[in-house]
């Protein structure tokens, strides 16, 4: 069969102001057959993009040949004909819409390509209707929500008989539901016209889809075939800083303490998985090691009611949008919590649960319409404490790498503190506290925040506040679309700074990350408090779905697994705490510290 | 900040709104260049019944006709004082050398209610009746001929379009960048001059930090979906004329050379 897409020792370079250009990509070949799904996953920076734009016909490359459904890049017609052919979809679901209305964004395309305007609105009502827009055609693109901004845009490019997408970390900035209704989406789409799929991404749910994934490392191609293959290599994922399916990291696990290997490529599925875990555990007598107390968190904080003071106190809290106008949109309704100094507290809920909302009004961005808001004691309706609110309790926005300005991190950083009206020295010594916190070296000072990679401009910006010494950090998704090496690295020091004794407020969409760290978790639906409560607690027995939100992927598996082993404990939140519930129950012996 | 719109546009479904705009444009550039001729109180009478009529056609409160006075109401305001003092003839009133005659008087009115109705008259036309994209749009086919000299028509209506479509973006994005540099301490509305510009330069340096990522990107989405100048392109809406069109034309026409006959016909 005929190669769709086939590249033959692509190198393409950036220029940079030094001597050294950036090889983005280098030396890569690679075909694709047509109708197949390929993954492309690797750390930010790995070249991935670039390749998906090579492809796409938006680069020339450097040297080699790229030729897509018989046509090869020439940079002229050709390429625009590549372009058609293949589709992509970008990260950033604002930037990549162009029409004022939905119906005319998806003209753009049609438009360009000349389409004469009776078969357009033909393409556009069957495009719409495809990703199931139609409603909303003559909607202003801003009254969507991210996920179906995204639709939008597979919308556009259907317009345009496509034979290819690619899906540039296309759900990176959508939330799990929404995520696995666009996967779906693009999957159906995809069986039904025979299409083929490129999707560079960090998600392994959506890899483990594919059937060939490519590893990018620094330009080349570093491992490739069918993810059952190459993701049975655990080392090489996390050499590669990528996340490892959670039923093969728990099978890897009880590997480790059992001391029998794998089933090699036995463990893709989880029903495989499964099965080789429990052949691992038959027998066993006696376990190998097991460090420490095996609580499943990262850390076991205790903060009690009767030892830990009461730092934020929401009472009777409401808030309505656009108030006394026909706009007005409850977003909270009669919401009491309170937080306890030196806890990790969760926030969780669907996309317009009220989140946002409720933690803007911990640091008083947003005044209670009715109900009491006390942080620290102060009232946060009174304007004389405001100063002194914002000063112990620092919020932190999703993506705040955007609000950087100054030309130096060190300015930056020292910015909070001096519209504190700390000293110099005081802010020249929590500047560089922040920066070690986070992980950054002295070097990192003097240089621009614009010339760091996004995740160490996260890092910065976060940086920013902890320079403030709050005594409450509130965090909105602090480690939303980095990739996964990064995105742990920040959580570590996160969970640090609550160990140290900072109250932490986190606002996520990833259970897994609230079930490891959270001390206790509040879930809001619709403006309203569903729960409060300890993680264990909340995802172990209940049906969380009726909440609006989903179990976390590692409870999801040990339920999976309780239908194989009675009386498991599922509530483990770590890959280790799992393995040794698992083989504590399995094996004959008792589990017997070395 | 998710229910702004866009200038002042009051939606609705009249006939009026309905209009081709480019006839609308052209319709208000007449009637602003005739009400220019316009001095007795006939004429004017029967333009501001004429433009009461349109109003109710078009359902718009007289609130929001009121609203697009006020950001000229000064000018007004001032025109008609100058206006009042600075004619000879009967004395009405005297206060040292300040004296308004009737003359003034009158001729202070004159310009108070021809600038309103300049004001109003593109209002119900244009601003309250028609989407900044149509008046775009308009402006691109009007342009249209001009491209055959080199004039990049196109360009600047595409450019006028996408500039439309981030405006709300940019507006939430300022409101978020405003609250998060808040919560680092920065204050916008205390604090002496350099306090202020400096806590200006925090919004202002990511604003545009973000505007050129977001230009960047859009424009290799733009490219990927094939964007290649006006060269060869087809448009979705294109703007025709219909019936109705022509008889709103005809009627407004007839009205602006009523109005004129009885100016310049004097009984």
């Amino acid at each position: 069969m005929k190669p769709f897409i086939e590249l033959k020792n692509v190198f393409f370079e950036y220029k940079l102001n030094g001597p050294d250009n950036l090889k983005a990509v280098n030396d890569v070949s690679m075909t694709v057959i047509k109708g197949s799904h390929v993954a492309v996953l690797g750390r930010n920076g790995s070249g991935k993009s670039t390749l998906a734009r090579l492809i796409a016909g938006l680069e020339q490359p450097g040297s080699g040949t790229i030729t897509v459904g018989g046509y090869e890049h020439d940079g002229g017609a050709a390429s625009l004909e590549i372009r058609r052919k293949c589709g992509i979809v970008f990260q950033n679901p604002d930037n990549q819409i162009i029409g004022t209305t939905v119906e005319e964004d998806v003209a753009f395309g049609p438009e360009n390509l000349g389409v004469p305007r009776e078969e357009m609105i033909v393409r556009i009502d069957d495009a719409l209707k495809a990703v199931g827009l139609t409603e909303k055609k003559k909607s202003a693109p801003h009254l969507l929500s991210g996920g179906q901004k995204q639709k939008l845009a597979i919308a556009g490019i259907l317009a345009m008989d496509p034979e290819c997408f690619i899906l540039d970390e296309a759900t990176s900035m959508l939330d799990p539901s929404a995520r696995k209704d666009f996967i779906a989406l693009v999957t159906s789409l995809v069986k039904e016209r025979n299409m083929t799929v490129i999707n560079i991404t960090h998600d392994m749910e959506e890899a483990v889809l594919s059937d060939h994934v490519y590893i990018m490392s620094e330009g080349t191609i570093v491992r490739h075939g069918h993810p059952a293959e190459v993701f049975d290599d655990i080392d090489l994922l996390k050499a590669q800083g990528l996340d490892v399916p959670v039923h093969m990291d728990i099978a890897q696990k009880v590997s480790d303490l059992t001391g029998r290997a794998r089933t090699p490529l036995a463990d893709f599925t989880r029903e495989g998985a499964a099965e080789d875990i429990i052949r691992m555990c038959k027998g066993i007598s006696c376990l190998k090691t097991t460090e420490g107390d095996s609580t499943g968190k990262y850390n076991g904080r205790v903060c009690e009611e009767k030892t830990h003071e009461t730092v934020l106190d929401v009472s009777e809290l409401s808030y309505t949008y656009s108030r006394d106008t026909v706009f007005a949109n409850d977003a909270l309704s009669e919401v009491s919590m309170s937080i306890r100094r030196g806890e990790l507290f969760g926030v969780i809920g669907q996309t317009g649960s009220g989140k946002s909302t409720l933690v803007q009004h911990f640091n008083g961005l947003i005044k209670p319409q009715s109900g009491k808001v006390t942080v620290l004691g102060f009232d946060t309706s009174r304007k004389d404490g405001i100063r002194e609110i914002r000063k112990h309790a620092g919020l932190l926005f999703q993506y705040p790498e955007h609000q950087l300005f100054e030309e130096t991190v060190y300015k930056d950083i020292a910015f909070g503190p001096k519209c504190l009206g700390m000293d110099e020295d005081s802010i020249h010594a929590s500047v560089m506290n922040a920066l070690e916190i986070v992980g950054l070296g002295e070097e990192y000072a003097s240089k621009s925040p614009f010339e760091l990679s996004g995740g160490q401009k996260r890092r910065v910006a976060i940086a920013g506040i902890i320079a403030m010494e709050p005594e409450i950090l509130i965090l909105d998704e602090p480690a939303a679309g980095l990739d996964p090496a990064g995105r742990e690295d920040i959580l570590r020091f996160v969970n640090d700074l609550a160990d140290s004794g900072t109250t932490v407020v986190l606002v996520s969409h990833n259970m897994d990350d609230i079930a490891k760290m959270a001390d206790r978790v509040l879930v809001l639906k619709g403006g309203k408090v569903m729960s409060c409560t300890s993680p264990e607690e909340l995802f172990s027995e209940n049906d969380v779905s009726e909440f609006g939100i989903s179990l976390p992927v590692i409870t999801e598996f040990m339920m999976f697994m309780r239908s194989f082993v009675p009386g498991l404990d599922v509530s483990g939140f770590t890959a280790d705490a799992c393995a040794e519930s698992i083989v504590s129950v399995l094996s004959d012996g008792k589990v017997v510290s070395a | 900040m998710k229910d702004i719109t866009l200038g002042r546009y009051y939606p609705g479904d009249s006939i009026v709104h309905r209009m081709d705009a480019r006839f609308k444009f052209f319709i208000s550039i007449a009637m602003m260049i005739g009400i220019f001729f316009l001095t007795g109180v006939l004429p004017f009478a029967v333009y501001a019944i004429f433009l009461m009529v349109l109003i109710i056609l078009t359902r718009i409160p007289l609130k929001q006709i009121f609203l697009s006075l006020k950001p000229i109401l000064f000018i007004i305001v001032f025109a008609f004082v100058i206006n009042l003092f600075s004619y000879q003839g009967t004395e009405l009133w005297s206060l040292g050398r300040l004296t308004i005659t009737y003359e003034g008087l009158y001729s202070g009115l004159r310009m108070a209610a021809r600038l309103s109705l300049l004001i109003i008259t593109s209002s119900v036309f244009l601003t309250l009746t028609t989407t900044p994209l149509n008046v775009a749009d308009a402006m691109e086919s009007i342009m249209k001929p001009l491209q055959k000299i080199g004039f990049p028509a196109h360009e600047i209506s595409m450019m006028m379009s996408i500039a439309l479509r981030f405006v709300p973006n940019l507006m939430e994005e300022t409101d978020k960048i405003m609250k998060a540099q808040s919560s680092r301490g920065a204050k916008y509305d205390t604090g002496g001059v350099v306090a202020r510009a400096r806590g200006l330069v925090s919004i202002l340096v990511p604003l545009f930090v973000s505007c050129f990522r977001r230009a960047e990107e859009l424009a290799i989405a733009m490219e990927a979906r094939c964007y290649n100048g006006a060269q060869g392109r087809t448009k979705l809406n294109v703007m025709k004329a219909v019936r109705p069109d022509y008889i709103m034309t005809g009627v407004c026409l007839l009205v602006l050379a009523v109005v004129l006959f009885l100016e310049f016909v004097r009984f």
